[in-house]
C-alpha cells in the first residue's frame, strides 16, 4: 500500500505537467497537402555495376516497366539487364601466371544478362530542403522478386531471388531519378548459391499519373 | 474587417499596383545603341547624330567681373573652361563601359556648355545613364527629369522618358517622376509604350483629385490590350468603390475579371482577387470570399502576405471552420510573419478557443495581445509620440504610401553612402553637386515620410486599441465561463467526425518547424470541450 502511494506520488508531477500542457496548448497541428508526385506507368532506363565478383566487374544497362497500383504498392512487371563484363587484374594474373583455364568453374559465374519481376513497396514519402531554397520530394522503397540469370556457361540459365531497396528523387511529374541497390541470390547448383549485388542508377519516366 | 479598413486596403492596393518591368531596351545598365551624338568615338554611334561639341561659349564673358556688374556677396562660381573634346572622351568612356570615368567630365562639360548647345541634352542623358549605371538612380533620374522638362532635343526625349519609366519599377521620387514628368507631359509625341504609361499616370492624378471624367479621357487612349489599361480599370474600380455606398455585383464581377487578366502582373491579379474576397466578406458571402482567396496565386515557396492569411482565417471562422482557421493562425506564427503587426490574430485565436470551450487557452491568447503590445499600448495611453514606438512605426511602414516613402528614403540613404565611394573619380564639382542633391532630396523625403508616418501610426494605434478593447471583453467573458457551474446531466458534446485523409493527400505532423510550401496547409485537430445540457 505504501509503495503504491509512493508510486502515485512520484507519478503525479508528470501527469500534472502533461495535463497542463494539454490544457495550455490543445490540439495537434498537421500540414495536409495534396501529394505532389504520383506514379502510374513507369519506364526505367538505368545503368549500374555488378561490383562483387573478384574475377570480373559488370557494367550493366537495364530497362524495366513498373505498374503502380497506388502510392505505396507497385509491380515491377519486367526488367531486363545486360552486363558488359570487364575482367579484373586478378583473373588476368591467374590466367597468365598460374595457367588457370579461362573455363574454370570459378570464372563461369559471370552474369551475361538477367530478367526478372518484383513487387515494390514504398512506405516512405517525404521532402527535404536543398540549401534552404528548394524542396526536394523523395520516396524510399523495398523490392523483392524473382530473376532468371544467364551465366557465362553452357546452359547457364539459373533462378534467383532478388531483394533490395531503393530511393527515388522526383524532379517533375513525369521524371524521377532512381537509385536501386539489390542483391540476386542465384542458385547455381543444388547446394550452391552465389550473391550478385547490383548498384544501379536510373531515370524513370512516368506516364498517366493523375494530378 | 470594417468598411473603412476595406476601402483603405483597396486604395493602398490600387496605389501598389505597380507597372510591369519596362522593356529591356531601356533598363538601366543597358547601353543605347543609336542614335548617339556624332563626333564621339563610339563604335555604335547611329546615323542621326548631333554635331560635335566644339563650340562652348566663352565662359569668362558671362562672369559678373567681365560684364562689369558689381560683385555680389556670394557670386556663383564661374564655370571653368572645358576642352570641347571632353564631351567626346567622356562618351567614349561611357561606351567603353566606364561610367565612372564618364560622369565627371560630362558634368564638367555640361557646366561649361550653354544650354542651347546641340549636345547639351545628350550630355545630360549620358550623365544620367552613367549615374544610373553606378547605382545612383536618384541622381540619374533628376537629370532625366530635367531633359523631360526642358524638351530641348526631340531625339533625346523619348530615350530619357523610357529610362525614367524603367526607374519607376523601384522606389523613386514620385513627385519628380510621376507627377512632374509623366503627370504633366504633352502626350502627342511619345512612343506608344511610354505614352501609355504617361496617360495612365495622368489619369491617376485626375482620379486622385476626383476628376473621373478627365481620368477616363486619358484611360480611353490606352491601348485595349496594354497592361496599363488593366491597371487603369483597377484604379477606376477602386475609385467607384470609394464612392459607392454598397459594393454592387457589377463591381465585384469587374474585379473578378481583373483577377483573371493575364496582362496584369501576378501581384496585381492577386490584389484584384483580394478585393473580390474582401467585398464578398463584407457582404457575408463567406464561401465566395474563400473562393476568391484561393485565386490568389503565390510564387513557389513564397510565404505570401500576413494580411491574406488573417483575412482567410476570419472568413473560415465565420464559416464555422474553426480548426482550419486555427491552422491558418499557426501559419501566422511562422518566422516570416513574426514582425507583422496583427493584433487581430490574438483576438481570433481567443475567439476560436472560446468557441471550442478551451477557456484557459482562450484567456492566454487574449492576454498575449496585451502582453506583446504592452509598450505600444502604454505609449498610446501616455500620449507619447507614437512615431517613436518601434512596433507601430514598423506596422505603419509596412504598407501604403508610408511604405513607399520609407523605401525611397532607404534608397536615398543607400545611394548617399554609395556616392562617397566615387568622391575621387567624380571630381570635386560633381561630387559636391551630387552631395547637395542627395542632402536636399533626403531632407524632403524625410519630411514626406514623417508626415505620412504620423498619420499611419495613428491608424495602427486605432487598430491596436480596438483589438485591445475586444480582448478585454473576451477575457471577462471567458472568466465568467471558467467558473460557470455545470448542471447535472450535462455531457461533453460528441466529437466531430474526423476528416480522413484522401488517398491523394499526405500529412506532415507539425513540430514547430515551418516550411514555406506548407504555410497554406495547416490543419488543427482539436476536440471541443463544450458541454450540452440535457433538458
Amino acid at each position: 500500500m505504501r509503495y503504491a502511494l509512493l508510486f502515485l506520488l512520484l507519478l503525479s508531477p508528470g501527469l500534472v505537467r502533461a495535463q497542463a500542457e494539454a490544457l495550455e496548448n490543445p490540439g495537434a497541428v498537421s500540414a495536409i497537402q495534396e501529394r505532389r508526385f504520383r506514379m502510374h506507368h513507369e519506364l526505367l532506363l538505368g545503368v549500374g555495376v555488378l561490383p562483387a565478383n573478384a574475377y570480373y566487374k559488370g557494367l550493366v544497362g537495364t530497362v524495366g516497366y513498373t505498374y503502380h497500383f497506388n502510392d505505396t504498392f507497385a509491380w515491377q512487371v519486367g526488367r531486363g539487364t545486360y552486363s558488359y563484363n570487364l575482367q579484373t587484374s586478378l583473373r588476368r594474373q591467374l590466367e597468365r601466371d598460374f595457367n588457370t583455364s579461362p573455363n574454370a568453374v570459378a570464372f563461369q559465374d559471370q552474369v551475361q544478362w538477367m530478367v526478372g519481376s518484383d513487387l515494390v513497396w514504398s512506405p516512405l514519402y517525404g521532402k527535404m530542403a536543398f540549401l534552404n531554397s528548394t524542396v526536394l520530394h523523395i520516396e524510399a522503397f523495398l523490392l523483392g522478386g524473382g530473376t532468371v540469370v544467364k551465366l557465362d556457361r553452357d546452359g547457364g540459365f539459373r533462378p534467383a531471388v532478388n531483394v533490395g531497396l531503393g530511393m527515388r528523387l522526383f524532379t517533375g511529374k513525369t521524371l524521377s531519378l532512381r537509385l536501386d541497390v539489390t542483391n540476386n541470390a542465384v542458385f547455381t547448383g543444388p547446394t550452391r548459391v552465389i550473391q550478385v549485388p547490383l548498384i544501379q542508377f536510373g531515370t524513370a519516366f512516368n506516364f498517366g499519373a493523375t494530378e | 474587417m470594417t468598411s473603412r479598413s476595406l476601402i483603405a486596403a483597396l486604395t493602398s492596393a490600387a496605389l501598389l499596383v505597380s507597372p510591369a518591368p519596362a522593356a529591356a531596351q531601356s533598363a538601366s545598365g543597358a547601353r543605347p545603341t543609336s542614335p548617339a551624338p556624332a563626333g564621339t568615338a563610339t563604335p555604335d554611334a547611329g546615323a542621326k547624330a548631333p554635331a560635335s561639341a566644339d563650340a562652348p561659349n566663352a565662359p569668362a564673358a558671362n562672369t559678373p567681373a567681365a560684364s562689369g556688374a558689381p560683385p555680389a556677396e556670394a557670386p556663383p562660381r564661374a564655370p571653368e573652361k572645358v576642352d570641347p573634346g571632353v564631351f567626346d572622351k567622356a562618351l567614349k568612356a561611357y561606351f567603353d563601359g566606364k561610367p565612372r570615368d564618364a560622369a565627371g567630365p560630362l558634368y564638367a562639360w555640361l557646366q561649361a556648355a550653354p544650354k542651347t548647345d546641340e549636345n547639351y541634352a545628350w550630355g545630360q542623358y549620358f550623365l544620367a545613364r552613367s549615374l544610373i549605371d553606378l547605382g545612383l538612380t536618384h541622381a540619374g533620374a533628376s537629370y532625366l527629369a530635367r531633359i523631360a522638362r526642358e524638351r530641348s532635343n526631340p531625339n533625346v526625349l523619348p530615350r530619357a522618358l523610357d529610362a525614367l519609366k524603367a526607374l519607376t519599377d523601384r522606389p523613386h521620387d514620385e513627385v519628380m517622376i510621376d507627377q512632374q514628368v509623366f503627370g504633366a507631359l504633352d502626350l502627342g509625341f511619345l512612343p506608344e509604350e511610354t505614352g501609355a504609361y504617361a496617360h495612365y499616370q495622368q489619369g491617376l492624378v485626375d482620379l486622385r483629385v476626383g476628376n473621373e471624367r478627365w481620368a477616363n479621357t486619358h484611360f480611353a487612349k490606352l491601348p485595349e490590350t496594354s497592361a496599363e489599361a488593366s491597371r487603369a480599370k483597377f484604379a477606376l474600380l477602386v475609385t467607384r468603390l470609394k464612392q459607392a455606398q454598397e459594393p454592387s455585383d457589377e463591381i465585384i464581377a469587374d474585379f473578378l475579371a481583373l483577377s483573371e487578366e493575364e496582362k496584369l502582373t501576378r501581384e496585381a491579379r492577386n490584389e484584384a482577387a483580394l478585393a473580390v474576397a474582401r467585398l464578398r466578406y463584407e457582404r457575408k458571402d463567406f464561401k465566395g470570399a474563400l473562393e476568391a482567396y484561393d485565386r490568389v496565386k503565390l510564387p513557389e515557396l513564397d510565404p505570401g502576405r500576413a494580411s491574406l492569411y488573417l483575412e482567410e482565417a476570419w472568413t473560415r471562422y465565420k464559416l464555422g471552420e474553426l480548426r482550419a482557421a486555427l491552422g491558418i493562425l499557426t501559419t501566422l506564427d511562422a518566422p516570416s510573419f513574426r514582425d507583422e503587426f496583427l493584433p487581430d490574430k490574438y483576438l481570433l485565436r481567443a475567439l476560436i478557443y472560446r468557441d471550442l470551450c478551451h477557456y484557459l487557452p482562450a484567456k492566454r491568447a487574449a492576454k498575449e495581445l496585451t502582453r506583446r503590445f504592452a509598450d505600444s499600448l502604454e505609449a498610446v495611453r501616455n500620449r507619447e509620440d507614437l512615431t517613436q514606438d518601434v512596433r507601430l512605426r514598423r506596422a505603419a511602414n509596412a504598407h501604403g504610401g508610408t511604405q513607399r516613402a520609407a523605401r525611397f528614403l532607404e534608397v536615398l540613404e543607400l545611394e548617399g553612402e554609395r556616392l562617397g565611394r566615387y568622391a575621387g573619380s567624380f571630381g570635386d564639382r560633381l561630387f559636391s553637386h551630387l552631395t547637395k542633391l542627395y542632402d536636399l532630396s533626403r531632407a524632403e523625403a524625410v519630411r514626406v515620410h514623417d508626415a505620412r508616418l504620423a498619420e499611419a501610426v495613428r491608424q495602427e494605434a486605432d487598430t491596436l486599441l480596438r483589438a485591445a478593447e475586444q480582448v478585454r471583453l473576451m477575457e471577462y467573458e471567458v472568466g465568467l465561463k471558467l467558473y460557470e457551474r455545470v448542471k447535472k446531466g450535462a455531457r461533453v458534446v460528441a466529437p466531430e467526425d474526423e476528416q480522413m485523409l484522401s488517398p491523394t493527400q499526405t500529412a506532415y505532423r507539425f513540430d514547430g518547424e515551418y516550411w514555406n510550401d506548407e504555410l497554406r496547409s495547416y490543419r488543427v485537430r482539436i476536440d471541443s470541450r463544450c458541454i450540452e445540457e440535457t433538458p
